[in-house]
């Protein structure tokens, strides 16, 4: 389990995340949605070893990794798929993927992993070569989500994975999640696009201004008014 | 103050008459000559931070020219130098009419092409001037000092004062303000107004003329001119060296670090001393750059800045107000404004209308090219294809800084100041670029009359790192305000901010309306949007699809299908 | 115009040298290119290694002391590099302070050898072979073998191995390196490090093949800059092949006009490629 409990995260001298508790149970698909600058880069960053925590702790399967050194977090199971994808642009996509199986513990199966992952997005198999920097949006995307999935990772982090990208090929994308969720990896989905992650999750927290205001099951999440509110402005 | 000045400058003058043995003359004549070539460097490189390597190649210019024409040709000596400084500016612009066309050229790559330059004239120099032996320079000289090193002591005199004078007056003027925005942040302070291009050729040939004059004397002082020692990369790195450590931020920086090294230089004179001295020379730039960034001077003057000058008066009616725009009709329109980025379409046909005394709120979900859009209106990018037309006026192709005096002002969403201005100079700097040019000193009383409107009064000397984000973000408000703009383009004032904070922007924002200026307000927090905005106008995937009264849009099903997406899975 | 011969041996010539310069540009591209370091100070580190093999030589074989002093530098590398770590030193600033280097360690050079002239005296410099009607030596070779060795091989580790993939996704982008588990600092420390040795090789080759004088030490920095910037920043071949573009023109000129045009060559090259291309940078 991955336990977040009572962090804040600062950005300038104010709380971007304030005292947020949330936990993934191995193998859970949770969903985090809010409106923009809300904090759910900052937190997900924060849980994966990329921005510092101001106070509270991070623990995995019990262990305090709050202070550990950022390239130490992937040892722990933890990879992320960043926002705007943050791909290698000038190395290969498979130089990516490689590299997404860098840490010691998934090194040896890297020839398996690479199967998996062109079985997942089988476009990938045909661009292994070119640069990461020259494919469309949406198979960054997937190079992105692959290269995580190198890292044979617990727990899969990913946020706002749909961004920049149209409607059809988002929906390619979450069936993917899905179906590696399945597969027993734990995911954490941060989303702006709220139908479809709250679709996707058996539990979903809201957050708002730092601040998670809901948590429970995304059905009832999604008729009530508070969301409608916080992303439209208007009383539903 | 000013006696202690006179006193200093007669007996600077009197020495050549004073009958000291020529060691004195010499000695003040390097000095004189380092303060010259280091002043003159910072005033391109020290205040815009484009860091030259090729002062030398200049210096070596002035040198030739004289040497040719005096030593060579039997020209008057006296002549010769307007002529030196000259081919050095000719060279200069030249050089510099290219490079900074070019907007990649930036830091250490402009270093590298003006060493490059260096060596080509070097050999230039060598074999269509020189031919090899070297060029001797004898000359008469004019009689304004009872020994010849005396003569070049006055003459080296004259051209310090000349260049410390220069220094001075660039440093308090408008240029001299633009060419510090330029060092710590060139694209905005394009975007503020200042013409970047104009400033730079300009600060790069003063800087060029200087050397080349203090080249001209040169080659009398030394009267062997050799292509060896003019060129050498030496002069091209104490000047360097020079200037940081004295502090390439103030026009005295350089001077006293020439007067450092060149004492220390000398302080160890043969043999073992003066290796000892180039080791100690080393040390001391190793320990200057980390230890003091701002080199000697900036560190004295670092003391005594933490007293707070004086403030202007604030009388009451002048209560900012904007200007009024003329005309009927809507204030801006752009349409089919197409904008890509390697690959990704950012902007894809976006149109979008403001009309004048209007609040319109330009929301989208994440990745919808909102700040592309602005970015391209205030010509920090430029588009595709597409027309804006302001006031009439076309937009698109004009460089930034014209944009920002036809009255279009815009903040960014991560704040962007200048950091080493204070606060006081950031706002400052809009009105002296703007629609109505501005004094150095009237803009500073306008930048007053915006801080005590934002409620940054206490911070105004302060630098932009000492402020927190609330403050950055009213600071980044305030010198935007501060040109006084017939458009204002908000983006993402409030994010960050807390619930109190975020009403008092609401507030400021309104006033600032009220006073006639219109608004396009880029947000993401809807229950602002929600209460400010006039119109609201949504953009997804680079294009608009709807513009209307905000109740109405946001509940359009485009609108919310957009914001709330739609179930995929 | 000179004969056939002459040029040829010309442009060998030009060859040998333009591999001195791949190998005094090897180690400047790669802390460059990877870690956005500028170090003058290689140029001094290169000539102090010359010096040390010069002084070292009448007891020991020339590349017995390059195995003792390359691990020396290593570490003199990694010394460097922690220094910039600790102060924050910024691009520019990493200009300035190795420069501030440079005179020190030229004023130290100065200081124990004097500023005369020294060439080194050993068996390798009298072996010569004939090919066809032009003439090369085995210090000639030994410079372009070690040249190509280092370029070559640092080129496969960037390209084929682990470590050189990660060196190159720390440069891109190095948060998201190290959330994949690739340690910045432990790799920052091996580039300096293995820079400053391949420093240690450009000395044993200027000592074999040049005379060593500490006012040396800065007419090489132009020309090796004009190398590396042709050749990219941070590629390991390009230094090489640049440098030879480089040393084989202005040989010809040399052969064909005043010698005293050759730095035309270079520095025009130079000129045009940073005005017209510098978007490789």
């Amino acid at each position: 389990m991955y336990e977040v409990s009572d962090v804040t995260v600062n950005y300038g001298a104010a709380a971007a995340v304030s005292r947020v508790r949330l936990r993934i149970e191995p193998g859970e698909l949770v969903v985090v949605v809010g409106p923009n600058g809300a904090g759910k880069s900052t937190l997900i960053n924060a849980m994966a070893g990329l921005q510092a925590v101001a106070s509270g702790r991070l623990l995995v399967e019990g262990n305090d990794i709050t202070r550990e050194a950022p390239h130490r977090f992937c040892e722990r199971g933890i990879a992320i798929v960043p926002e705007g994808r943050r791909l290698f642009a000038n190395l290969s996509v498979r130089e990516n993927l490689e590299l997404g199986s860098y840490r010691a513990g998934a090194r040896s199966a890297r020839a398996a992993s690479l199967a998996r992952v062109c079985a997942l997005f089988p476009v990938l198999a045909e661009r292994m070569d070119a640069p990461a920097g020259a494919l469309s949006g949406g198979q960054q995307q997937m190079v992105a989500i692959a290269r995580a999935l190198m890292a044979r990772p617990r727990f899969l982090l990913l946020d706002e994975p749909s961004l920049g990208l149209s409607p059809m090929i988002t929906g390619d994308m979450f069936r993917a999640i899905r179906e590696i969720n399945t597969e027993g990896v734990a995911v954490l989905l941060v989303e702006q696009n709220v139908a479809a992650a709250l679709g996707l999750a058996r539990r979903a927290y809201v957050l708002e201004e730092g601040r998670i205001v809901a948590e429970g099951d995304p059905q009832q999440l999604l008729s009530q008014p508070q969301i409608r509110k916080a992303y439209l402005g208007i009383g539903a | 103050m000013k006696i202690a000045l006179a006193a200093i400058a007669a007996a600077l003058i009197g020495l050549p008459y004073l009958g000291l043995p020529a060691f004195y003359e010499s000695f003040g004549y390097l000095l004189l000559s380092a303060i010259v070539l280091a002043t003159s460097w910072n005033l391109l490189s020290g205040y815009s931070g484009y860091f030259s390597f090729g002062h030398g190649a200049f210096f070596g210019v002035g040198v030739y020219t004289t040497a040719a024409l005096a030593g060579k040709h039997g020209w008057n000596f006296l002549w010769t130098l307007p002529l030196a400084a000259l081919a050095a500016t000719a060279l200069g612009v030249a050089l510099g009419a290219i490079v900074f066309r070019v907007r990649a050229l930036r830091g250490e790559l402009f270093a590298l092409l003006t060493l490059a330059i260096t060596f080509v004239l070097a050999t230039i120099a060598l074999n269509a001037v020189d031919g090899g032996p070297g060029i001797m320079v004898n000359v008469d000289m004019p009689r304004l000092a009872p020994t010849a090193s005396g003569v070049l002591y006055l003459l080296m005199l004259a051209a310090a004062a000349l260049t410390l004078w220069t220094a001075y007056a660039i440093y308090h003027s408008r240029f001299g303000t633009g060419l510090f925005a330029i060092h710590d942040d060139e694209d905005v302070a394009e975007v503020m107004g200042v013409p970047t291009y104009r400033f730079k050729l300009a600060a790069f040939a003063i800087s060029c003329a200087l050397a080349g004059l203090a080249g001209g004397v040169h080659a009398v002082f030394v009267s062997y001119v050799t292509v060896a020692e003019t060129f050498s990369i030496a002069l091209a790195v104490n000047v360097v060296l020079m200037a940081a450590l004295g502090g390439t931020r103030h026009w005295l920086g350089p001077a006293v670090g020439a007067v450092a090294i060149t004492v220390l230089l000398y302080a160890f004179t043969g043999g073992d001393a003066a290796v000892a001295g180039r080791a100690l020379t080393g040390l001391i730039l190793i320990v200057v750059i980390v230890a003091m960034p701002q080199g000697i001077l900036g560190q004295i003057l670092k003391r005594f800045r933490t007293k707070t000058p004086s403030r202007a008066v604030v009388r009451a009616e002048d209560a900012p107000r904007q200007a009024v725009t003329a005309t009927t009709g809507p204030l801006l329109v752009a349409r089919g404004i197409t904008k890509a980025f390697k690959g990704v379409q950012a902007l894809a046909g976006a149109n979008l209308e403001v009309r004048r005394g209007e609040i319109l709120g330009l929301v989208g979900p994440n990745g919808s090219g909102k700040s592309t859009l602005i970015n391209v209106v205030s010509g920090h990018y430029r588009a595709d294809a597409g027309s804006i037309r302001f006031e009439g006026e076309e937009l698109v192709g004009t460089p930034a800084h014209r944009i920002a005096r036809a009255g279009i002002a815009r903040t960014y969403q991560i704040p962007r100041p200048f950091p080493q201005l204070t606060v006081l100079q950031n706002i400052a700097l809009p009105p002296m670029f703007g629609q109505v040019v501005m004094h150095r000193a009237a803009a500073e009383r306008e930048a007053w009359r915006w801080l005590e409107f934002t409620n940054l009064s206490d911070k105004a000397h302060r630098y932009p790192g000492e402020l927190n984000l609330h403050q950055r973000k009213f600071l980044e408000l305030a010198r935007a305000l501060a040109s006084r703009p017939k458009l204002l383009f908000l983006d993402e004032v409030l994010s960050g901010l807390t619930l109190s904070e975020m009403d008092g922007a609401l507030r400021l924002i309104r006033a600032i309306r009220d006073q006639g200026a219109t608004i396009v307000f880029v947000e993401h927090v809807m229950r602002a949007v929600m209460e400010l905005t006039d119109r609201v106008a949504v953009l997804t995937y680079g294009r608009a699809i709807a513009e209307g009264a905000p109740a109405e849009v946001m509940r359009h099903p485009d609108v919310v299908s957009a914001y709330l997406g739609t179930a995929h899975v | 115009m000179p004969s056939a011969t002459l040029l040829g041996q010309s442009v060998l010539s030009g060859v040998f040298i333009g591999a001195l310069y791949g190998l005094l540009g090897l180690g400047l591209t790669l802390s460059w290119g990877m870690l956005r370091q500028v170090n003058l100070a290689h140029f001094a580190l290169a000539f102090l290694g010359g010096y040390l093999t010069f002084q070292l030589s009448a007891r020991l074989d020339p590349f017995v002391i390059l195995a003792l002093v390359a691990p020396v530098f290593f570490v003199l590398g990694m010394a460097l590099h922690w220094f910039f770590l600790r102060f924050s030193v910024t691009l520019l600033n990493t200009l300035l302070v190795t420069f501030g280097i440079t005179s020190i360690i030229e004023a130290g050079i100065q200081w124990y050898w004097t500023a005369d002239f020294h060439r080194m005296e050993n068996a390798y410099a009298a072996v010569r072979w004939k090919l066809g009607p032009l003439f090369v030596s085995l210090t000639d070779m030994v410079t372009l073998g070690f040249a190509l060795a280092l370029a070559l091989g640092t080129w496969g580790v960037l390209r084929f191995t682990d470590l050189g993939k990660a060196i190159r996704a720390t440069t891109e982008d190095a948060p998201i390196a190290a959330a994949f588990g690739v340690n910045e600092k432990l790799l920052g420390y091996l580039v300096s490090g293995l820079a400053a040795a391949v420093a240690a090789v450009a000395g044993l080759c200027l000592a074999l093949n040049h005379t060593l004088a500490p006012v040396q030490i800065y007419a090489w920095m132009g020309v090796v800059f004009a190398a590396v910037m042709m050749g990219g920043l941070g590629r390991p071949i390009g230094p090489l092949v640049a440098g030879i573009v480089i040393g084989v023109s202005e040989a010809i000129t040399m052969a064909v006009t005043n010698p005293t045009w050759a730095p035309l060559v270079s520095f025009s090259l130079l000129i045009a490629i940073l005005l017209f291309r510098p978007a490789r940078f």
